[in-house]
């Protein structure tokens, strides 16, 4: 298959080709690019959680730089449509017009020559509220509240579904024991470093409107834009520059997208947007917010036999676009079985609609709730028949000899062997040293817990599982063009979008797997409507995957037309020559890229007859099997827990993974470790509470606390590996993993720590206030 | 507006500012070094970090008016620089940056603290980049980095 082998290919712990920019000071993100006559947009937000709009007054002297609903009329609402029968999709403006339904929601748009006056402007600008009572407590409110979100619905639901299997009255009648439990995992925020961004103007000579952001998904943001301004897409160019961290909140649509590039339109100068942390706060995509009650039947070995549960998600105000708020509850219901065998299962679904910011994907989406609520009722059966929860989880699992395995709940797992994750973390942790501490105790009086958390990772999705779930967008395939010159440099135009993760080596990398060229002699574009073929951006663990796919088989399509040349040129037959070097090498001579390239374009009465010039190949890739390849692991954690302080510090952390075939190892490690620092977030430190009347109580750095070097520990990792069957060597997407399993982890090891204590925290994240709360609940 | 004369990276700099402006939108805005990202601008996250008169600080919450008379380094000002050259090649090599927001100011962090000996272990690391947050990388390659770089200069 590979006929290229290099030592920079597939395999290869190559640094990075985009670090030197970046280590330069040179990088360039949205709000670095500079055009002559820029001026900068502030927005009116609203301050009320819920409240009519009775009017809005803009002083004389800030008349035509402030533009509320009325004054673009050629906006139309943001909907989502969703092909899933029964989800209520409201229309959201993207400029509020009759009501404000989250506190932060734009209400205006005001234009100046510094941030600073933009935003003078909008302070100027008075808006009539007549403040309505808000709805903020999701479980309660959901079906009938002393007010509604939208007036028509007559509820809060946005949605309420059903996902079952099996029989689960049968479970509850067999089981010899029965473990009933709540969880919660709060409201948190993406926050990527950089914010979001957009610079828009015209481009007159092009006749089409440039708008530059910090996105994800350049090519479905055109999509957007094109529908919600009502102007045709080939005038219209959206651009992803350097993109200073995403995980997904910039995997959506905004309302600020649509009024800049709006504005772009109907002002003689460029504008921009650059969203601060306060605004990203409260008015980017809000995450997890997921609230559990879940039972579960088990044999009197901790054997499991059924789980039902009930799953409230607290979706805000809106859906976005393009995939609306049903993701995040239909993802925790369908993940929840996790590794395990669970023949009898029901979720009840409900997703919520509040007087709170839009939730959005983020790192893991559903999975991290979903994970917490099935890990520590694995926990919780353990300790009901007395046994040590590392042997129940792997006993519960699902061996490796019925793969591939459907679910209850119709994930069709791949490959692995995901009880072999359990026994190498518990490895990694040396976890007979951990207990030994245990017994001796800590001369400072903490006491040490260990947990440990499993779980697969749908990864590299495609058309049968969006199709699925009622999305009106299928995010089923990626594309590449490659492109070699006329010198043998190689171009890949690719629909994804890099922000971190490497792609731009990594997809270099396949590149030299199939044609044997050096990854320095390869460019790497994407991110940019103009220069690449329609693709849907990098989310749900799917660019190496789906991109990789895309450049392998370009790649391909490229070599035999190099060897096709290149025969002619050595007088051999093709079949004789393979790439390796940046050359194509025969039995008896070679021929170089850069010969080839000059015949392929400039000196065309050297080709072979009938062969047509250029050196262009254009390939989408979708993975054989489009109900994704699953990665998997466990995380196991060790803890410290002061029970006067109810303070917790991580001693250690360690990941056992298996991801299938590792392009570049050394970056892999990376994604790991980073998303699991994301995870130590969710489980220890990152919340956005919101008080009675819906406003947010964490709106900058100092409420919302980030973990920094000090509270992540170095994490060791462990590799295991089962190949995909269904993707380009093996390959399985790894992104998000990271990011899923540490809440459950941590919360299981301080109930371990807190064993002869009696006491539990089952919501994150883990904060001192909570962990003393339920040590005093307990005594 | 207020007249400033300064430096800036080793060049003299006259120039007049609203009193309002920072000095990371004065160096951003006015003096094109988009090498200084902002990532709060309320003195949390650390991606402002510049040198004034040597010393780290938050570029989002200095006035510009205030460093009149003053020597600024960003990122951009450490060409040649031999602790900085370390750094930037142990980053490339250990893998110690993904999205390269956070990159310019943890590196002038990670400056200092080779500079003034604080990069001697890996606790002494980590207290030292307390006050500059990554969302990417979980710190580890970064701190590997620093201690490689740290080492690398001393020998």
């Amino acid at each position: 298959m590979n006929q290229g082998r290099s030592a920079n290919g597939v395999g290869a712990s190559l640094p990075r080709r985009e670090d030197r920019r970046h280590l330069d000071g040179r990088g360039q993100f949205v709000a670095d690019i500079k055009l002559p006559g820029t001026m900068e947009v502030a927005f009116v937000r609203s301050p009320h959680a819920h409240a009519r709009i009775r009017g809005i007054a803009v002083p004389p002297a800030a008349q035509g730089r402030v533009f509320a609903a009325a004054d673009l009329p050629q906006i139309r609402p943001i909907r989502v449509v969703s092909q899933a029968s029964g989800v209520k999709s409201p229309p959201w403006p993207p400029l509020a017009t009759d009501k404000v339904r989250y506190v932060g929601e734009a209400v205006a748009a005001c234009v100046a020559a510094s941030r600073a006056e933009a935003e003078d402007l909008a302070a100027a600008v008075a808006v009539d509220y007549e403040v309505l009572p808000a709805v903020v407590d999701a479980p309660r409110e959901m079906r009938a509240s002393a007010a509604l979100v939208h007036e028509g619905w007559g509820d809060n639901l946005f949605t309420e579904r059903v996902v079952a299997g099996g029989d689960i009255d049968a479970a509850a009648r067999a089981a010899a024991v029965t473990v009933t439990r709540e969880y919660r995992m709060n409201r948190q925020s993406g926050s990527p470093l950089e914010g979001r961004a957009v610079l828009a103007y015209r481009d007159h000579r092009l006749d089409e409107t440039v708008v530059y952001a910090s996105t994800q998904t350049p090519h479905t943001l055109r999509v957007a834009l094109a529908e919600f301004l009502g102007i045709e897409e080939r005038r219209l160019r959206v651009v992803a520059p350097d993109v200073g961290g995403g995980f997904g909140p910039k995997a959506r649509l905004y309302p600020e997208e649509i009024v800049l590039a709006a504005l772009a339109n109907v002002l003689d100068h460029p504008v921009r947007w650059i969203e601060d942390r306060s605004e990203h706060l409260t008015t980017a995509a809000h995450t997890r917010d997921h609230h559990y009650k879940v039972t579960a039947y088990a044999d009197g070995r901790g054997r499991l036999l059924g789980i039902d549960c009930e799953i409230v998600v607290d979706a805000g105000a809106y859906g976005l676009w393009p995939q609306g708020p049903y993701q995040e509850a239909n993802m925790a219901a369908r993940c929840l079985p996790g590794p395990y065998l669970v023949p009898h299962y029901r979720a009840r679904t409900y997703t919520v609609a509040t007087n709170k910011a839009p939730l959005g994907p983020y790192r893991g989406v559903g999975r991290p709730g979903a994970c917490f609520a099935v890990e520590r009722t694995i926990d919780e059966i353990a300790r009901a028949v007395g046994r040590d929860p590392v042997e129940v989880r792997a006993e519960n699992m699902i061996p490796p000899e019925r793969m591939p395995y459907a679910s209850v709940t119709g994930m069709h797992y791949d490959n692995g062997d995901y009880a072999a994750s359990v026994r190498l973390c518990a490895e990694l942790l040396d976890l007979p040293a951990v207990r030994e501490r245990q017994r001796r105790g800590e001369p400072d009086g903490r006491l040490v817990g260990v947990g440990f958390a499993s779980f697969t990772e749908q990864t590299a999705h495609g058309a049968a599982e969006f199709a699925a779930r009622g999305a009106s967008v299928i995010p089923g395939f990626e594309s590449c063009t490659a492109r070699m010159l006329t010198d043998g440099s190689l171009v890949l135009m690719v629909g994804i979008q890099s922000h971190g993760q490497g792609l731009e080596t990594t997809l270099s990398q396949i590149a030299a797997e199939e044609l044997g060229i050096d990854p320095a002699r390869v460019s790497v574009r994407h991110g940019d409507t103009e220069s690449t073929a329609f693709g849907f951006g990098t989310f749900a663990s799917r660019s190496m995957v789906m991109s990789g796919g895309a450049v392998a088989r370009a790649s391909r399509m490229l070599r035999d037309k190099l060897l096709r040349i290149g025969a002619h040129l050595l007088q051999c037959d093709a079949a004789e020559l393979r790439c390796a070097d940046g050359m194509v090498l025969g039995p008896h001579g070679s021929v170089s890229f850069a010969e080839i390239g000059k015949v392929a374009h400039l000196r065309m009465d050297a080709l072979p007859p009938g062969t047509e010039p250029l050196l262009d190949a254009t390939a989408t890739y979708e993975p054989g099997i489009s109900t994704g390849v699953f990665s998997y692991a466990t995380h196991g954690a060790v803890v410290a827990v002061d029970p006067e302080t109810g303070f917790v510090e991580l001693l250690d952390f360690a990941v056992a993974e298996d991801c299938g075939t590792m392009v570049n190892p050394m970056l892999v490690e990376a994604q790991i470790r980073g998303g699991v620092a994301q995870g130590i977030g969710t489980a220890l430190y990152e919340e956005i509470p919101y008080d009675a009347a819906g406003q947010p109580l964490a709106v900058t750095f100092a409420d919302y606390l980030l973990p920094g070097a000090g509270e992540v520990p170095p994490i060791k990792i462990g590799h295991l590996h089962t190949p995909a069957t269904a993707t380009e060597y093996g390959m399985k997407g790894m992104g998000e993993g990271g990011a899923v399993a540490p809440p459950a982890a941590i919360a299981n090891a301080v109930r371990d720590a807190l064993a002869g204590l009696g006491a539990e925290v089952n919501e994150t994240p883990l904060t001192p206030q909570r962990v003393k709360a339920a040590i005093a609940a307990a005594a | 507006m207020t007249a400033l004369s300064f430096t800036v990276n080793g060049a003299g700099v006259a120039d007049e500012v609203a009193p309002r402006t920072s000095l990371a939108d004065y160096l951003r805005e006015r003096r094109n070094l988009t090498g200084t990202h902002l990532g709060c601008e309320h003195g949390v996250c650390g991606a402002c970090t510049v040198l004034i008169d040597g010393e780290p600080a938050r570029a989002c919450l200095t006035l510009a008016v205030v460093c009149d008379g003053r020597e600024i380094r960003t990122i951009e000002g450490f060409a040649g620089d031999r602790i900085m050259t370390a750094l930037r090649d142990s980053f490339h090599r250990r893998h110690g940056l993904q999205c390269g927001f956070c990159t310019p100011a943890m590196l002038i962090t990670a400056h200092d603290l080779i500079r003034r000996g604080r990069a001697g272990s890996e606790a002494e690391i980590r207290a030292g980049l307390a006050g500059n947050l990554c969302r990417c990388t979980g710190y580890t390659n970064i701190v590997a980095a620093i201690a490689e770089a740290a080492k690398a200069v001393a020998s």
